[in-house]
């Protein structure tokens, strides 16, 4: 915008004069517009709206739309850079399918389940849905009602659909999709530290020595950390990166000791490394002796599939899979022993001489190393094991909770930790990693809500896979999606999701910006606002928690999902939905809306408008009257304030670029559990990992044990689904971006060029890729970016007209409930060859 | 070493002794027969060394350089035709050809002790095998680029703005040879670090 | 005769799935509404577009897409091709665009003597494009476009 205002506006002035022919003449534009208004723009302050990286972003606005954006060079986190779906995000409001009214099935002027959308109101859409919800309450019990929300979701978001779920409905059945992401990461952290997330942070990358990624593609999914890395790598020369996946991707350009393993054998990779660790005398013994205890953990623990299935029926311990006992360090020893350097390249097809260096990375005490993982751990029947045995190492090294030391945990959404994890939006879970099934937790959360004793129901809901199973069995009555697409990314569409869906019995709400294929399938549509259309605050993987504010408008008659929770709360009165007994012990509630119980408190309700920033719009504060976003914030920071879940004050976070919990005495925490760095370890400990009484970590002896589903005779290939750079996840948003949908247009079946040709095809013919349970096609790749083994194919699940969950399996870590995208069997059949 | 001596030395009595039995024409003929026998048996053998197949039946070529070339435009393209391993690998004129068998043997010499039989051996040494082609194909002008790739020939037209531009002023005048702009075409890079025009 | 399989899977599915319908008609998305249940043919793969010509940016921070095709460039920790031509040093000889001053800085915006590695990834922002249609249009309007606007309504309004 260099160039002399005054001559762009008149030049302009004369263009659109001539151009817009009958429109009233003006004489000069100089007159009416100042010179400075011409070519100001409105920068503020944001998160990116696509992964768990959280990188800050600044946004330009003019005249209510979204004009530019770019890197934030005060952002820690990326201190300027953006990847190109970042640089992109501009864009992703305005595709011209954007939904701006509610829809809704109808025939002949009334819901019907085979109708056509018709748009309504949104009053006429909070009647059906309030109607189809009493209904399936008074009929079921809350038990037939069900949210499935997000890690898109921002903090006050789920903040308040957990309020809504759990305690206004009494219903524990909302679960966000971040299960299908990294609800292993969670039941690995609470298992070994008893506390969830990572100790560690970013800025782990500046200060190691080695780089180890654990099946994950960092050069795509985070490629900001990924710079970090690199410039780690390339410009210090004792760096070393160690990169293990089952085929190899982008990571493998920067690794030093790359590694393509079978897949599931990382188990024994893991295992390995321990027992490598203890064979050279390599074990921290001062460390492991003070700061961590030995647990055998229950094994055959089956595969997360339906109760009839005879994976599970054959499963020794699948209902108490969670479950452990204490061992000494010798019988873990005794335990490691089996995996030897030898047995681990034979099993895993790795030459044994990368695996005995990488062993190497972590036992070499002058070494510093950081673990990276994400979804090829997390998606894995044995994922949560997989997450412990990655701790062992780290623990029996002691190599974790300092500067380069770190096992870390990378999370795909922009706010999984901040709002799935740390609000609790999970069927089990309540704010501060509190649990439903605890009675003390239960009663700690109904007093901060100051909600009768017994609101809160014991039992856990259904996670994502089982709301499903539930929809399509007809228990399930009424389903509410927000911020996720579920029909695109979640398991088995066609013998589990679809079929829920589209059962008679089942009434589904999606909200969302663009129609979804979700959005296709649902019943009813409601219009959501995104990103910066409305105020927003998310965590990202390093627990930083990011604020932003409301920049523009949504189109249309498009509502925040906060405010379509809350308003929903309006039309039911706590006699409806609560039972006689409970009632009694809080008679004040009698006949009170939950919007009145559950927001108007006196806590969420506490701020009032003239408490907001000057020259923001917030359409939910004028809405409701009051500074809800602050309320609800602030509500739900009393649950971990004082208990190593400090959050700062509400207004602080609009002013910094983000703040890594917990933040006490306004200090941020980048290295939990180490004294010096973390405020919760006493003085002389030097090390606590206090999530556990005894303030230890746990090691744990966990075996090797067989995938759900693995090629045979009639389906010889595995299936490893993912995501790609210039996509993020279903690519609802960057699929309506020109520049990225024309990087990468359509999903291809990555495969090894040897068995295109086995198949009589070829790169570019079309084949069909076919499972036990469904079938796309596609087209062959054999270049490029991917390069699978032989025997594997890769394919990218972010196209809506190629959908792979199709063909996907819906087996689950069976402690953590999350699908394993990356394994099951298929086969492939050639439709055309070119 | 008097026996070997006394052994060799009876063999040349027979040669120098002129024939008995057979004619001078028989000797003759038979002579040139054998010769061709010979020589086209030889060049049979220097011919099946020649080729893709003889190159991959080790596994070293098999599993890294071949597999390698497989992703590339020389290996697979619109209209199919294809460079073979010899293509750009053997010298094409027969002196040259002989010249490049004898170096072989010290590949042979390779197999056969596994100087790298290991993906991880076969990546150390790439920057070094690297360099002994890039310095051939420098020194010979690009001799196997352009055997098939003719200068006179080439349409500037139907290029590239980008290669009509660097191929109309120093290929054509000679400043640059093809393998000084076209490193790693047809396998991956070693480390290039000192490379010229990889500053 | 090649849809006689086909038909037969559709059949067995049948068979197998619920007795209701999966499919309904829905808006068209990326995906036409009411196919879900269906399998659609795929489009040919597409070639990069190779024409060399720069294209129009949506506002100055946003990287350039590559005009070229990038088939078989390395860029690893061995070497970087793009380099070769668009590197400070390189790019008066092809004439390529050199990479802008933002590629030379570190993480504290200091100017480094050499291209910083942690802008060594080039395809983490620029991407080529290939000769497709996009699946649904995008009316994003550029500053210039909305400053047009602008201009237009003060005219109406006079």
């Amino acid at each position: 915008m260099k160039l002399s205002r005054r001559e762009f506006a008149k030049a302009n002035a004369a263009a659109i004069a001539a151009a817009a022919l009958g429109l009233p003449a003006f004489s000069t534009a100089s007159n009416l517009i100042t010179e400075a208004d011409m070519t100001r723009l409105d920068w503020n302050k944001a998160p990116c709206r696509f992964c768990g990286t959280g990188c800050g972003v600044m946004v330009a606005t003019r005249d209510g739309r979204v004009v530019a954006t770019h890197g934030d060079i005060k952002a820690e986190v990326n201190r300027g850079l953006n990847c190109v779906k970042g640089y992109f995000l501009s864009k992703i409001m305005y595709g011209t399918d954007r939904l701006t009214q509610p829809l809704l099935r109808m025939k002949g002027g009334k819901y019907d389940k085979q109708g056509e959308f018709q748009p309504i109101s949104w009053d006429e859409a909070f009647a059906i849905m309030a109607e189809k919800t009493k209904a399936a309450l008074t009929a079921h019990g809350p038990q037939a009602v069900g949210m499935f929300g997000s890690g898109q979701w921002t903090v006050w978001e789920g903040y308040a659909a957990n309020k809504l779920m759990k305690a206004g409905l009494r219903c524990n059945n909302i679960d966000p999709n971040a299960r299908h992401c990294m609800a292993s990461a969670v039941m690995g952290f609470m298992r070994s530290f008893g506390m969830d997330e990572p100790m560690g942070c970013y800025d782990d990358i500046e200060a190691t020595d080695t780089f180890v990624l654990w099946g994950s593609n960092m050069a795509e999914m985070h490629p900001i950390l990924w710079s970090r890395v690199a410039d780690r790598r390339l410009s210090q020369p004792q760096v070393k990166v160690a990169v293990l996946s089952t085929f190899e991707h982008r990571s493998f350009d920067l690794a030093d000791i790359p590694m393509v393993f079978k897949p599931q054998t990382d188990l024994i990779i893991l295992n390995y490394i321990a027992n490598h660790i203890i064979e050279s005398g390599s074990v921290n013994r001062d460390f492991v002796s003070r700061h961590t205890r030995f647990a055998k953990g229950a094994d055959d623990i089956g595969y997360g599939l339906r109760a009839t299935d005879p994976l599970e029926q054959k499963a020794k311990n699948a209902a108490n899979a969670n479950t452990w006992s204490d061992i000494s360090f010798e019988q873990f020893a005794a335990f490691v022993k089996p995996y030897t350097l030898e047995r681990a390249a034979e099993e895993t097809g790795v030459p044994a001489e990368r695996l005995k260096a990488l062993a190497e990375l972590y036992a070499d005490p002058k070494r510093k190393v950081v673990s990276f993982w994400t979804m090829g751990f997390n998606q894995h029947t044995r994922g949560v094991w997989a997450n412990n045995l990655i701790y062992n190492i780290h623990l029996l090294t002691g190599k974790i909770s300092e500067p380069g030391n770190s096992p870390f945990s990378l999370t795909g959404q922009p706010s999984a930790c901040g709002t799935a994890r740390e609000v609790g939006t999970f069927s089990h879970r309540l704010p501060a990693d509190m649990l439903v099934a605890n009675p003390k937790h239960r009663a700690t959360a109904e007093k901060i809500w100051k909600l009768p004793p017994g609101t809160i129901q014991e039992k856990p809901g259904f996670h994502a896979v089982e709301q499903s199973r539930k929809l399509k069995d007809g228990v399930l009555k009424v389903y509410w999606t927000q911020v996720c697409n579920n029909m695109h990314a979640g398991p088995n569409i066609m013998q589990e999701i679809l079929p829920g869906w589209r059962n008679p019995e089942a009434f589904v709400i999606v909200s969302d910006v663009y129609p979804t294929v979700s959005a296709q399938a649902a019943d009813l549509i409601l219009p959501s606002a995104m990103w910066v259309e409305k105020e927003g605050a998310y965590g990202n993987a390093e627990r930083r928690t990011q604020f932003w504010h409301q920049l523009v408008k949504a189109p249309g008659e498009a509502k925040s999902d906060l405010w379509q929770l809350v308003e929903f709360s309006k039309l039911f009165t706590t006699d409806e939905v609560w039972p006689a007994e409970l009632l009694a012990q809080a008679p004040q509630y009698k006949g009170k809306t939950l919007y009145e119980v559950l927001f108007r408190n006196g806590q969420v309700d506490q701020f009032p408008t003239s408490d907001m920033a000057e020259g923001y719009a917030n359409d939910e504060a004028a809405a409701f009257g009051f500074y809800l976003q602050k309320g609800l914030f602030e509500e739900y920071a009393a649950f971990g304030r004082g208990h190593g879940h400090d959050l700062a004050p509400f207004d602080t976070y609009h002013e910094a670029r983000g703040l890594r919990w917990p933040v006490v005495d306004g200090q941020e925490t980048r290295w939990r559990y180490r004294e010096g760095h973390d405020p919760y370890v006493e003085k002389g400990s030097g090390v606590q990992f206090y999530g556990y009484p005894d303030n230890k970590a746990i090691i744990f002896a966990l075996p090797y044990e067989p995938p759900a589903e693995a090629p045979d005779k009639d389906f010889p290939f595995w299936l490893s689904t993912g995501r790609v750079l210039e996509h993020w996840h279903t690519g609802s948003m960057t699929q309506r971006v020109d520049e990225l949908y024309r990087a990468v247009p359509d999903a291809l079946v990555y495969m090894h060029p040897d068995d295109a040709k086995e198949l009589k095809a070829r790169r570019g013919s079309e084949v069909k890729v076919i499972s036990r349970r469904g079938e796309m096609r596609a087209r062959i790749e054999t270049r490029g970016r991917n390069k699978p083994p032989r025997g594997l194919v890769f394919v990218p699940f972010f196209d809506a007209n190629k959908l792979i969950n199709k063909v996907t399996l819906d087996a689950t870590d069976p402690i953590s409930k999350q699908t394993d995208y990356k394994k099951c069997a298929v086969r492939i059949e050639l439709v055309s060859l070119a | 070493m008097k026996a070997l001596f006394r052994w060799l030395s009876s063999y040349w009595t027979i040669l120098r002794r002129p024939s008995v039995h057979y004619s001078l024409g028989f000797l003759t003929l038979g002579g040139f027969i054998a010769g061709i026998i010979f020589w086209g048996g030889f060049n049979t053998a220097l011919e099946a060394t020649n080729t893709e197949q003889f190159c991959i039946s080790c596994h070293e070529m098999e599993s890294n350089v071949y597999v390698e070339l497989q992703d590339t435009i020389h290996y697979t393209n619109r209209s199919g035709v294809r460079a073979t391993c010899p293509d750009c690998h053997v010298p094409h004129q027969w002196t040259d050809k002989i010249a490049r068998k004898m170096q072989a043997s010290k590949e042979v010499w390779g197999k056969i002790f596994g100087t790298i039989n290991t993906r991880d051996k076969f990546l150390e040494k790439r920057r070094e095998l690297a360099e002994h082609e890039w310095a051939r194909l420098k020194a010979n002008d690009s001799l196997e680029c352009r055997n098939c790739h003719n200068f006179e020939f080439m349409d500037f037209t139907r290029q590239s703005q980008r290669a009509r531009q660097m191929h109309s002023t120093a290929l054509a005048s000679g400043q640059a040879t093809c393998i000084d702009c076209h490193k790693g075409i047809a396998h991956r890079l070693p480390d290039m670090s000192g490379v010229k025009g990889w500053e | 005769m090649r849809s006689l399989p086909l038909l037969l899977v559709l059949l067995a599915s049948l068979a197998h799935a619920a007795d209701y319908p999966l499919d309904a008609p829905a808006p068209d998305g990326r995906r036409p509404g009411g196919t879900l249940s269906q399998e659609r043919a795929t489009p040919p793969l597409a070639e990069d577009e190779n024409k060399d010509l720069k294209r129009e940016r949506n506002y100055p921070e946003q990287p350039p897409t590559i005009p070229h095709t990038i088939r078989g460039y390395q860029v690893d920790k061995n070497g970087n091709k793009c380099l070769t031509c668009h590197s400070r040093s390189n790019s008066a000889k092809t004439q390529a665009p050199m990479i802008s001053i933002t590629h030379y800085m570190d993480r504290d915006g200091q100017t480094l003597a050499a291209v910083s590695p942690r802008r060594y990834f080039c395809t983490q922002c620029h991407v080529p494009q290939q000769e497709v249609k996009p699946l649904v249009g995008n009316d994003f309007r550029t500053i210039d476009q909305l400053l047009q606007d602008e201009v237009q309504r003060a005219g109406q309004q006079q």
